[in-house]
């Protein structure tokens, strides 16, 4: 359950352990809507270490969706390469699943047929597959509420249910984009726990893709902070924290670690800010 | 429900919005007053009273009274001569809008899908929208001739544009997300099809399919008036020419009565197939 090696420290010790996702030299640019071209991702290179907790942290635009949906196999690009475990991404794959910012339930569906979505693209039998969604509407604590519909359920647990059928395929990654951001504090501060305590006792390798200095400290190994025009990696934080943390968040959020990371974080976000601020003024 | 309560499941089934509302059986009155049917009564007998009063006072040879209008249509419905005429009008109803719906509903999900065919598509579906159908129809009428073919065939082109334009929007609404999640769990392109853009559409398409019925009743009796001038046409035709008017207007009646139900059966399976679409359009209020 809880981690037999020491607290991972940077970078550096993840190249030690076996590699879950490369990417090498990842570049992607499209026709924006002024027609010229916009480069979403330049030059990028990441190594994600096998259960390793990567969060992504960024202005907006600065591609970090576009990274994720590369990683996912959702999206072409120009140059370079991704391999997840070894072998190169050419389209969506079942080693690896995604958890979408705006729930991306089907409100025809109910929570069960939901849950069991992925599943059921991956040609497994009915009753297999309603007994793996039962126990994930368990364990994402949604027992009982099997028949109702998304538009039925609050904004957190619709996004339960998310979490609940990309964890319903066995996924070995675990892509997710923003996925409380569209939930209010309250809530989010919940799921962060109840996402810290599923990963924490399940173990697998989560690319975790937010806006929120706070949430990428507290949720990840790693923070990747990323720039605008053209998106790039601009630095890899790593977060020195303990694990496991979903018992006590509160007095980690307290530490003075968390804080001084927290604070750094910003100050580079900051900075990023005002770099491109006398520039689309000269535009 | 009871005693064995725990904290946990409390918190769901009463916590700030924690889902659905218990669901009480609401009181007679309470369920009388918001049902629709009573203020729709009320209507009715208020249009029938004014209509009987205007007749009597002001009413013609052409403008027959609501009791004589009443009395008419219950004759009407005691004569084979209109069970003949129903009978005959609706063979032409039942194909046509069978072909509009057959045709239509996948013709609209393509060109929903694929917005290069509709570039090329969408000046003819206006030019079916907006054609004054009454000039079409002895064209028509010269070119297949006076039999059922040429009935069917103005129904379908009467009802068809409903159906193939609100199945098209029922695609085009389908959340783009969701189709990028079935990829992400790996769907192929039937999948999508299957699982996410016809259930998406399913709304839209009903909705369709409910005003094409009532196009499709109107062209059925349109084609008959104007042209063959037989079944329910023929009658109206008959009963003018003679100037029967509580018949002509009974025979109006049933008509109306026709669509009216075809249009309730539409709206039941509507509700029945698209429950999800009202909750959440409700919720989204």
């Amino acid at each position: 359950m809880v981690r037999t090696q020491t607290d991972p420290l940077g970078s550096d010790d993840y190249r030690k352990e076996r590699l879950m996702i490369e990417i090498r030299g990842l570049s992607k640019s499209f026709v924006g809507q002024d027609g010229g071209r916009v480069e979403a991702l330049r030059d990028v290179d990441l190594d994600v270490g096998e259960n390793e907790f990567l969060t992504v942290l960024g202005p907006s635009g600065c591609g970090k969706t576009t990274l994720l949906k590369a990683i996912a196999g959702l999206i072409p690009w120009q140059d370079g390469d991704i391999l997840i475990d070894g072998t190169p991404v050419r389209g969506p794959g079942a080693d690896r699943s995604m958890v979408f910012q705006n729930f991306a339930l089907l409100p025809w569906a109910t929570v069960l047929d939901n849950v069991a979505f992925g599943l059921r693209m991956r040609g497994v039998g009915r009753a297999e597959r309603e007994e793996r969604a039962r126990s994930l509407i368990a364990m994402v604590g949604l027992s009982g509420f099997e028949t109702k519909r998304p538009g039925e359920l609050s904004g957190g647990m619709q996004q339960r249910v998310g979490i609940a059928r990309a964890l319903a395929v066995r996924p070995r990654v675990l892509l997710m984009d923003e996925p409380f951001g569209a939930v209010d504090e309250q809530t989010r501060r919940l799921l962060q726990e109840e996402l810290l305590a599923i990963w924490e006792e399940h173990r697998l390798t989560v690319v975790f893709i937010t806006h929120s200095m706070e949430e990428a400290v507290l949720l990840g190994d790693r923070v990747v902070l990323m720039s605008a025009r053209p998106g790039r990696i601009a630095e890899i934080v790593p977060v020195p924290l303990q694990r496991p943390r979903s018992s006590d968040v509160s007095a980690l959020e307290r530490s003075g670690k968390y804080v001084e990371i927290t604070a750094y974080l910003w100050d580079r976000l900051r900075d990023m800010h005002e770099e491109h601020r006398p520039a689309t003024v000269a535009r | 429900m009871t005693a064995a309560i725990t904290p946990r499941e409390r918190r769901r089934t009463s916590g700030f919005r924690a889902g659905p509302q218990p669901e009480g059986r609401p009181s007679l009155w309470r369920r009388i007053a918001d049902a629709s049917l009573p203020y729709q009564l009320l209507t009715f007998a208020v249009f029938a009273a004014a209509w009987e009063l205007y007749a009597r006072e002001w009413g013609g040879l052409l403008i027959p009274t609501f009791i004589e209008t009443v009395e008419a249509t219950a004759e009407l419905l005691g004569s084979a001569e209109l069970w003949q005429a129903m009978y005959v009008s609706n063979q032409a109803l039942v194909l046509g809008f069978g072909i509009a719906v057959v045709v239509g509903v996948p013709s609209g999900i393509v060109l929903g899908r694929f917005r290069t065919l509709e570039r090329f598509a969408d000046v003819y579906l206006n030019i079916l929208l907006v054609t004054p159908m009454a000039a079409i129809i002895p064209l028509l009428v010269m070119s297949v001739g006076f039999g059922l073919t040429s009935r069917v065939i103005l129904v379908t082109i009467f009802s068809i544009v409903m159906v193939v334009v609100n199945s098209r929007a029922g695609v085009r609404q389908v959340d783009p997300s969701l189709i990028e999640m079935a990829r992400s769990f790996g769907a192929s392109e039937r999948q999508i099809w299957s699982r996410i853009l016809l259930p998406g559409a399913l709304p839209a398409i009903m909705t369709g399919i409910r005003l094409g019925v009532g196009r499709a009743v109107t062209g059925m009796v349109l084609v008959e008036l104007l042209m063959v001038s037989t079944a329910m046409g023929g009658l109206i035709l008959e009963y003018r020419g003679l100037f029967k008017a509580p018949l002509l207007y009974g025979t109006i009646v049933i008509i109306l009565a026709e669509a009216l139900l075809l249009i309730s059966v539409a709206r039941w399976c509507e509700r029945r197939l698209t429950r999800w679409a009202q909750t959440t359009t409700a919720r989204s209020a």
